[in-house]
């Protein structure tokens, strides 16, 4: 076996001399021996060649449009074998590059290592950063969520501030004046391409100078002079896996690398922020106002650079030298406050009592509270919606052509709070009552409604609600402010039927009457949250409308049933009261929504309420129908259940 | 590779039966250059144009109806409203898409609202505004803006300017029942960020 291992080696070496290149590459020299201080170095080109390796493989899945970017990388995420897996290495590889490249220039810094003859390396290596950098800077909009599509656009904006070409510069780095397409295949061809090529061939010169002029070693022992293999390789190689080691444990623990919601350029992300590594360059922006930001954008960073790539000649004398180790500390230092002060700003309300904030009476710090806490709903959104729209991709309507965002743009739970906030929230509120604010994501709270709570309508609790005696007259109701029908008709009936002046008797009997039609009310409604009918509830629902056609008025004293005022199928009249067949079913209240005055809702007894869509031309309508249908489809619970149970309205007000 | 001292560079080594400082070589040397460099440059060259073609691409304003003037009441709140117009992203063509947004703002008596981008000039974030309040609030670098548009701290403030305000033009539109009923529509510019003047980006 031996004898052909040779005979393959020395073939081998006839023709392409690979024993002089193995010997060059391992055979070098290391005065005073191997060191654990010496393997940062080597651990980066590790981590490229990690980062080469995922790349590589996460491109042959990736797909870069606006259509399928997004959806490309949630494939990869969650329907690859080990896709969150290869994505997350990729991710926290990028990172840990960060911070190992930010020991390897502080060490060489501090070893002198820049001192002639290894200027021009020096220089090479910050070139390196740069280009490291910029992998990091293109690599984050690649997804195209809203996390890296808000990021990115600060920074391309940032750019087109550059003197003289700014504005060109954007242009030709997102393809247009617009994010797009052609934003996302210049920035791959730019994150695959072109900063990998120029690595490379930066990487090649940068490790050829090193080997010309060896190892800097700082008070070597000529007594331990040693060879860079095996014992230095050994060191690196241990190195090396513990950097993988931890990028796998943060791969692990975090489940892989975020995915928000697919970019939106319509829709706010209030959460945008760049990677923690750019957060000291965001925070740094903040104490440039106005005009002053060239300076934070470009004049100080620009200084800081030109600063460091002198610094081989800076520090040529002791002091120099000492200086530039100062000024790194300071650059350092200063990069790790503003990023404290960046998180200390958006987190200020997870760790500050509004009561205190509030009590104390400074605006600024009432403010910065406002903020933060702005930050952290948007954050929190941000994952129930990307949470959401993902469980949208993985059912088996998968994504439509169109892309995951039309996933989201037809989603009633995404849209309906977005639209009713826009559209209904002046007058309404939607909020369960019976629980505090803060356990409900979805509420939408007016503080003053001038318009009954929408949480749950058409349910049979909140029927029951309607023929309740305390609850009719409560602002969830008819008892808001100015509301016309607190003194109303349908207030008087229900404190005849079950009010406080009534017997005990009357009232148990008129009780469980109106529960029978709060019942029959929610069969009307037919909410996809109403529970299965059984023959039991069946029965229920019959007695139910019997009584609402004719039954009430023998049973109560002022002998009349919902009838007399409201129409139900073929009995009653419309005119009077809101038509009660089919009732908060989607057609009813499409039809109520679009023209609540019309005959067959308030008609003359209107409140206020606007006609969104009394139009037959959509275009003069104040919402379309697709708008229409998206608040009513999330008033009534009606979207897409993937995996969670059908929740029912069993608590509204 | 070194020279040693006493051995010519590989220029200067005389090839027998060739002159190497004739006027032959010379043109050889200038066709070499040439006709390497057209090799080389041209696709460089053919590149470099595609490259730049966004540099040579005009996009215009849209001209986008934004709401009715009824859904906009006079009483100095700014309301929110999505900007919805065709967009044309390279080669594909997108009707009716969501392409940004506008606060409209209709001070007490006033017939015509004034239009806000809802762009920071700033960095390009997208300005917030929860009804009821008194500013607007960009959420990047906590940049505010009073209703009016104008920047809370003045030239204290991180945006270079205040929010950038879009013409506006009410127009009549026809019913199916023959009235008439006000639109609002808006020039939907978009601005460079970073500046103190408003300049148009496409």
């Amino acid at each position: 076996m031996m004898k052909l291992f040779r005979s393959v080696g020395d073939w081998l070496d006839d023709r392409a001399g690979v024993r002089k290149l193995i010997h060059e590459s391992l055979y070098e020299p290391i005065p005073g021996g191997a060191r654990w201080r010496y393997v940062w170095g080597s651990t980066l080109v590790m981590a490229f060649m990690t980062q080469l390796i995922t790349g590589i493989f996460l491109w042959m899945a990736y797909s870069p449009s606006t259509q399928t970017a997004w959806e490309s990388v949630f494939y990869i995420q969650y329907e690859m074998n080990g896709g969150w897996l290869l994505r997350g290495i990729h991710h926290f590889m990028a990172q840990a590059m960060v911070v190992l490249l930010a020991i390897h220039f502080l060490q060489v810094v501090w070893d002198g290592a820049y001192r002639a003859p290894r200027e021009l390396n020096f220089i090479l290596g910050l070139v390196l950063m740069l280009i490291v950098l910029g992998l990091a800077l293109t690599g984050y909009l690649l997804p195209w969520d809203q996390k890296g599509y808000w990021a990115t656009s600060v920074g391309t904006n940032l750019a087109s501030q550059t003197p003289a070409v700014g504005p060109e510069v954007k242009k030709l780095a997102i393809g247009g004046s617009e994010y797009g397409h052609q934003t996302l295949t210049r920035f791959f061809a730019l994150h695959a391409g072109v900063l990998p090529g120029a690595l490379m061939a930066f990487l090649v010169l940068h490790i050829a100078l090193f080997r010309r002029h060896g190892l800097h070693a700082r008070k070597p022992d000529p007594a331990k002079d040693a060879m860079f293999w095996p014992d230095q390789v050994l060191k690196d190689s241990i190195a090396a896996l513990a950097v993988l080691t931890v990028v796998l444990l943060l791969t692990i623990y975090f489940g892989g690398a975020e995915l928000t919601a697919p970019a939106d350029p319509a829709n706010p992300y209030d959460a945008a922020r760049p990677e923690w590594y750019f957060l000291f360059l965001f925070q740094f922006l903040k104490w440039f106002p106005g005009e002053l930001e060239v300076w934070g954008a470009f004049i100080i960073p620009g200084l800081i650079m030109t600063v460091l790539f002198l610094m081989p000649w800076i520090g040529r004398t002791r002091t120099g030298h000492l200086i530039n180790i100062a000024m790194l500390c300071v650059l350092l230092g200063g990069a790790a406050a503003l990023t404290a002060q960046a998180i200390h700003e958006d987190y200020f309300a997870a760790w500050n009592s509004k009561e205190e904030i509030l009590k104390a009476g400074d605006p600024v710090q009432e403010a910065r509270y406002e903020a933060s806490e702005r930050f952290l709903n948007a954050k929190e959104e941000a994952h129930r919606e990307a949470e959401r729209v993902i469980e949208l991709a993985e059912s088996p309507m998968r994504i439509p052509p169109a892309g995951a965002l039309s996933l989201m743009y037809d989603d009633p739970l995404l849209q309906g709070p977005k639209l009713f906030a826009q559209n209904c929230a002046s007058c309404h509120n939607y909020v369960d009552p019976t629980k505090p604010v803060e356990e409900q994501p979805h509420a939408i709270v007016n503080a003053e409604p001038t318009a009954p709570n929408l949480f749950g309508v058409g349910s049979e609790a909140w029927a029951l609600g309607i023929l309740n005696a305390e609850k009719i007259v409560s602002k969830h109701y008819f008892g808001y402010p100015g509301s016309p029908f607190v003194d109303g008709d349908m207030v008087t009936y229900v404190m005849e039927a079950v009010g406080p002046d009534v017997d005990d008797e009357q009232r148990a009997k008129a009780k469980e009457a109106f529960a029978k039609i709060a019942e029959t009310l929610e069969a009307e409604a037919a909410l996809p949250t109403a529970p299965k009918t059984n023959q039991e509830r069946q029965n229920r629902i019959a007695e139910g409308r019997e009584l609402m056609t004719g039954g009430l008025a023998d049973m109560l004293e002022g002998g009349m049933s919902c009838t007399d005022c409201h129409k139900f199928h073929d009995e009653g009249d419309l005119g009077l009261a809101p038509d009660l067949t089919g009732y908060m079913s989607r057609e009813w209240l499409l039809a109520f929504v679009r023209n609540p005055a019309g005959e067959r809702f308030y008609g003359d007894n209107n409140d206020r309420m606007p006609a969104f869509g009394p139009h037959d031309n959509p275009q003069l309508n104040q919402l379309d129908d697709k708008s229409l249908g998206l608040i009513v489809d999330w008033l009534r619970g009606d979207w897409v259940r993937v995996s969670e149970p059908v929740e029912k309205f069993d608590e509204a007000p | 590779m070194s020279n040693t001292p006493d051995q010519p560079p590989p220029s200067l080594v005389k090839i027998p039966g060739r002159e190497s400082d004739n006027r032959r070589s010379f043109f050889a040397i200038t066709a070499a250059v040439v006709t390497g460099s057209i090799a080389v440059l041209t696709p460089i060259g053919v590149g470099i144009a595609a490259f730049l073609t966004p540099l040579f691409r005009k996009s215009k304003s849209p001209e986008v109806r934004i709401a009715l003037l009824d859904q906009v009441p006079d009483d100095g709140m700014p309301r929110y409203f999505p900007v919805v117009a065709d967009r044309e992203d390279a080669w594909t063509r997108y009707p009716a898409q969501r392409v940004g947004a506008v606060y409209l703002v209709r001070k007490p008596g006033k017939e015509k609202p004034t239009a806000f981008t809802a762009k920071c000039p700033h960095a390009g974030c997208f300005i917030g505004y929860t009804p009821g309040s008194k500013v607007f609030q960009c959420p990047c670098h906590t940049s505010a803006f009073n209703l009016d548009g104008s920047r809370v701290n003045g030239d204290a403030e991180v945006a270079p300017r205040g929010m950038d305000t879009l013409p506006v033009s009410i127009r009549q539109a026809k019913t199916g029942d023959g009235n008439s009923i006000a639109e609002v529509w808006v020039e939907f510019i978009d601005f460079q960020t970073g500046h103190k003047e408003k300049i148009p980006t496409a």
